[in-house]
């Protein structure tokens, strides 16, 4: 199974390196553009379940990465079939500078709180998503607390330790 | 009933009444809420101690916060706390409502969780073991049966610096003060 997903992909696209790590994963490494393509692709070939998007932060290398990994859904009822225990990362790098990305819900639909997610602890925004709004943070941050730059021991000890402790008055 | 503590009753039947019927309110915080259902079940059975789990904040009068705290469940911890009825008690269960625990230097979550509401009682440990709540509890007893267990009151003494706190950590609160400023603090509005 490894073999004609990989020599089909590296056929249909220009610019991609197809890794194959080990058995049952292949990562893929593509360009900005190509991405949704490929994902279209993918989506079509079977791999129907986008289990995860995720970033990274490459500060030395000033750049994002974001990594979507797809699988299969099970297709017959009591198992897996060998074809369909592959999974497929692919990850492509976006400048650190006004982070920008399409968003994947028109492929994805579950993509959805996933880039609402990174929006919000990288500050990567995706164009065209329908609700970029805050997901698990209360407080606002200058800069987004996943980025490597943010100094959480900083942060705490200017925000958190600087709240006094509650002194009884009746003593 | 024990003998022993006959006169106990007579003296204060309702102090003794609110140390032997605690409702714990049933409210997940983090981690350590895991313990909480061996401990109201037939494995540890906490009735025996009269604990039981309440539905609402405002049948309960015991508050078990039982783990990380995050800014998000700090506000609903709040307004959780404000809706029980007096006397209501509190007791930190793990060592991270304490001072942090592993989440000592985290972006996201409050440490020492006695700076926005008053604490009874710790349990420390990560994870304490369900005995640990049982303790808690019998200990919970003698500070009530002192009142030491005064948490209720210490909030409404020192409500002003409980609430900057809360406003410092969350931002303007959308609810109105529990226990407006009186009229000499009020001054200039």
């Amino acid at each position: 199974m490894n073999k004609p997903i990989k020599e089909k992909l590296e056929s249909t696209f220009r610019d991609i390196q197809v890794a194959v790590p080990e058995d049952n994963r292949i990562a893929v490494t593509a360009e900005k553009p190509n991405v949704l393509a490929i994902l279209r692709f993918l989506k079509d070939t079977g791999f129907d379940h986008l289990a995860l998007l995720s970033a990274v932060d490459w500060i030395e290398d000033n750049c994002f990465e974001l990594c979507f990994i797809l699988t299969c859904y099970m297709q017959n009822d009591d198992e897996y079939l060998d074809s369909q225990r592959l999974h497929i990362i692919l990850k492509t790098k976006i400048p650190r500078v006004k982070p920008q990305f399409v968003t994947i819900t028109g492929i994805f639909p579950n993509a959805e709180p996933y880039e609402r997610e990174i929006h919000e602890l990288f500050g990567i925004s995706f164009e065209g998503h329908p609700r970029l709004t805050p997901l698990f943070l209360e407080r606002e941050y200058e800069i987004p607390p996943f980025r490597k730059d943010f100094d959480t021991r900083k942060y705490v000890e200017d925000i958190f330790d600087k709240i006094p402790f509650v002194m009884d008055k009746a003593k | 009933m024990d003998r022993n503590q006959i006169t106990k009753w007579l003296k204060a039947p309702a102090k003794m009444a609110n140390k032997y019927s605690l409702h714990a309110i049933y409210f997940c915080t983090g981690c350590g809420i895991i313990e909480v259902p061996p401990v109201i079940t037939a494995r540890w059975d906490a009735e025996r101690f009269g604990i039981i789990p309440a539905a609402t904040p405002r049948q309960a009068n015991l508050f078990l916060i039982t783990g990380y705290v995050s800014v998000k469940t700090l506000r609903a911890i709040i307004r959780t706390y404000e809706q029980m009825p007096e006397p209501k008690y509190t007791v930190g269960f793990g060592s991270c409502p304490i001072n942090g625990g592993m989440y000592w230097d985290s972006y996201n979550t409050i440490k020492h969780l006695d700076k926005y509401i008053p604490i009874d009682g710790w349990i420390a440990g990560c994870m304490p073991r369900p005995e640990a709540i049982f303790i808690a509890v019998t200990h919970l007893w003698t500070l009530i049966e002192k009142d030491m267990a005064n948490g209720y009151i210490r909030y409404k003494d020192n409500y002003e610096s409980y609430r900057s706190n809360q406003e410092m950590a969350l931002g303007k609160l959308e609810w109105p003060p529990l226990y407006p400023a009186s009229d000499e603090h009020r001054g200039g509005e």
